[in-house]
């Protein structure tokens, strides 16, 4: 039961009007007081029952960040009576689910429709906590509350604000094809058609014993290898938890891992995914040609950084222990942290690098560069020289890394969507995969 | 690019989660019928119990300074003895064969103090004041008061020969024509006089109280002077004050009646606010910790141990780090080398920029800029330009 705003107000006019006639005597007040309980007591007693009620929900189940999804929920009334009343939809605080309270009146036998738009703040799985009717009486002073389980989750997936170098990356890619004047070869690279020689083409790509055979000149075109395997591997340990800026690690590799995966898909090679810290958080595999995107950022959703640190020999064997044993991409977002990568990934690096193209990729801190840039005073003097000696570290690591074979690309926030795909279309361009 | 597959809507239908009022007595019950259990037990416990009265000669009082001992070996001996705490019910218990024992004379009015003047027979002061003094024993006058506890008795009076040494030292009275006993500087400490009726004016307390009556010849002088006859004693206790209308009678009525309704009405705005619009929602929040936070983090230990030395090697690889490339030198490349490279390009005293670029280890001699702060400083900043000049 509940008490509503009415009551509190009903108890002050009792009290002013005790005010105004307790001359009368004390029988005033109790009979005043008896009179108000009576009240309260009656209208609880009348209110329709809000546990009677049957609910139904409908609409989104997803939601980019940032967007905003609307689930409606259909309140039915199976009792004669009209109900009126307050209802509260409730969500997790970071659903950002608006409005979060509203009046209703549901009519006896009748149903009513309210719809909840939810703006989430946060990537991930958000369920409904709860439906809860307060089922005011006749006279408004008193209510009945019910609370019912109805269930319903949005998932909220990864922005993709990388989306936006998509046409440009697609554009380099199709520079690497056939159908470009500017042709490029590599050792890796197929042969695609024979076509006529025009001004302008490279003369090493006359075939000459195909030249023999007709009256014209003709030229082989080749095209960029195809129907390669590429791991993106998704570090979620503790390293990945660290914000640049106002965002996490693993956000900012999500992104640049949805673009490569985007560009991949499209220049037709295959794309996996695996996100791994102690133990595998979640795995796509690609069998067959299509799109992949879909369910790798259905993957990515609920993905979060666990504060555990890494296991390396445990990722090196799944990777290993994968089911191709074709060689393959493996793309490692992670950060390069000294202390983790000397300890754990070094040493168990050439049982990797042996079978696989192993391509390391992290975020840097802008915040370290601006540390490292500052003088004046002391303290920002002690600031510089931490940040020379982080710096330090990583440039260290990644020379280190980049003596085993390994790839390596490091840049800003802002910046490793579109330099992870350069290093992809770049060794797409060497056929190196 | 396609719509991501959503994933499968939950099919679960709605149930109501909120417990019953039945489910909320059940699940209540017990701790109700708990706190019944000690309330009943406490309210039995407590049964009979009273707090003992405390205070000076108190005559229920277990405390030092009352006299509680005193009455019960009075009544041990066959004395009746009431407790009066007005001066009406003194004198209605008050006949001619018993003893009234006067304490905390200053709370009793002077119009008691005559009537009771008048309707005691026997009666014992101890400590009067001085209007109790004039009205009960007149002609006795206080002199003043002794440092001596212990006195002899050195008279007449039975009762003080009997008891002997007694601790009655305190206030001294002169009585012009009556018996005195414990002669002190200034007058005596027991006096005693006989007329209409019979005062005994004592200036100590000791003699009565629980702490010391089992000391001297305390009990016997208190038992000799009191354990005669049946005993009364008086110990007013405060007198109330009149004539005083507090502000809470000065309400009018109707004000004064309707701090109920307003007492219930805040209850029903605690009710109708405190209740919430169903349970709170909990929520697994991130970690919320900054990448660059070890990096402060050693910064700030570097400024708080003041380790220039560790700061410079810092400054210094992360500056030979970023020239070596320009200088066509890997990163194995010797000291000297280095420092000749720089000062080909920029015209500097190799001898200075030894000591700049790898401090102690390069001059020998020991590092000109991790003295103090200033030459950290300094350092960081000469690195700077050092590295300007060779872009």
């Amino acid at each position: 039961m509940a008490i509503t705003g009415r009551a509190v107000l009903a108890a002050f006019g009792a009290t002013l009007v005790v005010l105004v006639a307790g001359a009368l005597g004390t029988w005033l007040v109790a009979a005043v007081l008896v009179l108000l309980a009576a009240a309260i007591l009656a209208d609880v007693v009348l209110a329709p029952s809000p546990r009677r009620l049957r609910f139904e929900r409908s609409g989104d189940t997803s939601v980019r960040l940032g967007e905003t999804a609307e689930v409606a929920l259909v309140v039915a009334n199976p009792a004669r009576r009209a109900l009126r009343g307050v209802i509260r939809d409730a969500w997790a605080p970071s659903a950002g689910a608006e409005p979060q309270r509203r009046r209703v009146r549901v009519p006896g036998g009748g149903r009513v429709r309210v719809a909840t738009a939810l703006t989430p703040t946060r990537r991930g799985d958000r369920s409904a906590a709860g439906v809860t009717v307060r089922s005011l009486g006749p006279l408004g002073l008193g209510a009945r509350q019910c609370t019912h389980t109805v269930p319903w989750a949005v998932r909220t997936l990864p922005p993709f604000h990388s989306r936006r170098h998509l046409p440009g990356k697609l554009s380099r890619l199709r520079e690497l094809d056939g159908q470009h004047t500017a042709l490029v070869r590599g050792q890796g690279s197929e042969f695609d058609s024979l076509r006529e020689y025009v001004p302008g083409d490279d003369v090493r790509s006359i075939d000459w014993r195909a030249t023999a055979r007709r009256d014209s000149v003709v030229v082989r075109t080749w095209r960029p290898e195809r129907d390669r395997r590429i791991l993106i591997v998704l570090d979620t340990s503790r390293t990945s938890a660290g914000r640049v800026g106002d965002v996490p690690r693993l956000d900012h590799a999500m992104d640049a891992a949805l673009l490569l995966a985007a560009l991949a898909g499209r220049a037709g090679d295959r794309v996996d995914l695996l996100a791994f810290d102690r133990r595998v958080r979640a795995q796509v595999r690609s069998h067959g040609r299509g799109s992949r995107i879909p369910q790798i950022v259905q993957a990515m959703a609920p993905l979060e950084p666990e504060l555990v640190e890494s296991d390396p020999a445990g990722l090196v064997s799944t990777i290993l222990g994968g089911h191709s044993r074709t060689r393959q991409l493996v793309v490692l977002l992670t950060d390069l942290n000294a202390a983790a990568l000397e300890e754990g990934l070094l040493p168990r690096l050439p049982a990797l690098t042996s079978r696989h193209l192993l391509m390391v990729a992290a975020v840097g801190d802008p915040r370290v560069a601006e540390m490292a840039a500052e003088r004046g005073s002391t303290r920002s003097v002690y600031e510089a020289a931490a940040a020379e000696r982080t710096l330090g570290d990583r440039s260290r690591i990644t020379a280190e890394l980049r003596r085993h074979g390994v790839e390596v690309v490091d840049a800003e926030p802002d910046h490793i969507a579109p330099a992870l795909a350069d290093a992809y279309i770049g060794l797409k361009a060497q056929g190196r995969l | 690019m396609s719509a991501p597959l959503a994933p499968a809507p939950p099919t679960a239908p709605s149930s109501p989660s909120s417990p019953r009022v039945g489910d909320l007595w059940r699940r209540a019950r017990g701790p109700v019928a708990f706190i019944a259990v000690l309330f009943v037990l406490a309210l039995l416990l407590s049964l009979g119990a009273r707090d003992p009265r405390e205070g000076r000669l108190e005559p229920e009082g277990p405390n030092p300074e009352g006299s509680r001992a005193l009455v019960q070996i009075l009544q041990d001996r066959g004395n009746d003895v009431t407790v009066a705490r007005t001066a009406a019910a003194a004198l209605e218990a008050a006949g001619p064969d018993t003893v009234t024992v006067l304490v905390g004379t200053h709370r009793l009015p002077r119009d008691q103090l005559d009537s009771l003047a008048e309707g005691l027979d026997h009666r014992i002061l101890v400590q009067p004041t001085t209007p109790a003094l004039k009205a009960l024993a007149p002609g006795v006058e206080m002199t003043g008061r002794t440092g001596e506890q212990s006195l002899e008795p050195r008279c007449g009076l039975d009762a003080a020969s009997a008891a002997g040494t007694a601790e009655s030292g305190g206030e001294v009275y002169t009585a012009p024509q009556s018996a005195g006993c414990y002669p002190a500087e200034g007058g005596r400490a027991l006096v005693h006089v006989i007329g209409e009726s019979t005062t005994t004016v004592l200036g100590s307390a000791a003699p009565l109280t629980n702490d010391r009556l089992d000391d001297d010849g305390n009990a016997a002088l208190a038992l000799s002077l009191i354990g005669e006859r049946d005993v009364v004693w008086l110990r007013p206790d405060p007198v109330p004050e009149e004539g005083r209308s507090d502000l809470w009678e000065l309400v009018p009525q109707s004000l004064r009646l309707s701090l109920v309704p307003l007492v219930a009405t805040l209850l029903l705005l605690a009710l109708w606010q405190g209740r919430r619009l169903g349970p709170l929602v909990a929520e697994r929040l991130p970690v919320v910790v900054r990448a660059s936070e070890t990096t402060e983090g050693r910064a700030g230990l570097y400024a708080a141990r003041r380790s220039r030395d560790r700061a410079a090697a810092a400054l210094r690889s992360g500056t030979l780090r970023r020239i070596r490339p320009g200088l066509g030198l890997g990163p194995d490349a010797a000291p000297d080398s280095v420092v000749d490279a720089v000062a080909a390009r920029t015209g500097e005293d190799p001898g200075r920029l030894g000591p700049l670029l790898y401090g102690a280890a390069q001059s020998g001699a020991a590092d000109p800029y991790t003295a103090d702060d200033r030459g950290l400083v300094r350092l960081a900043d000469e690195l700077d330009r050092m590295e300007g000049h060779l872009r």
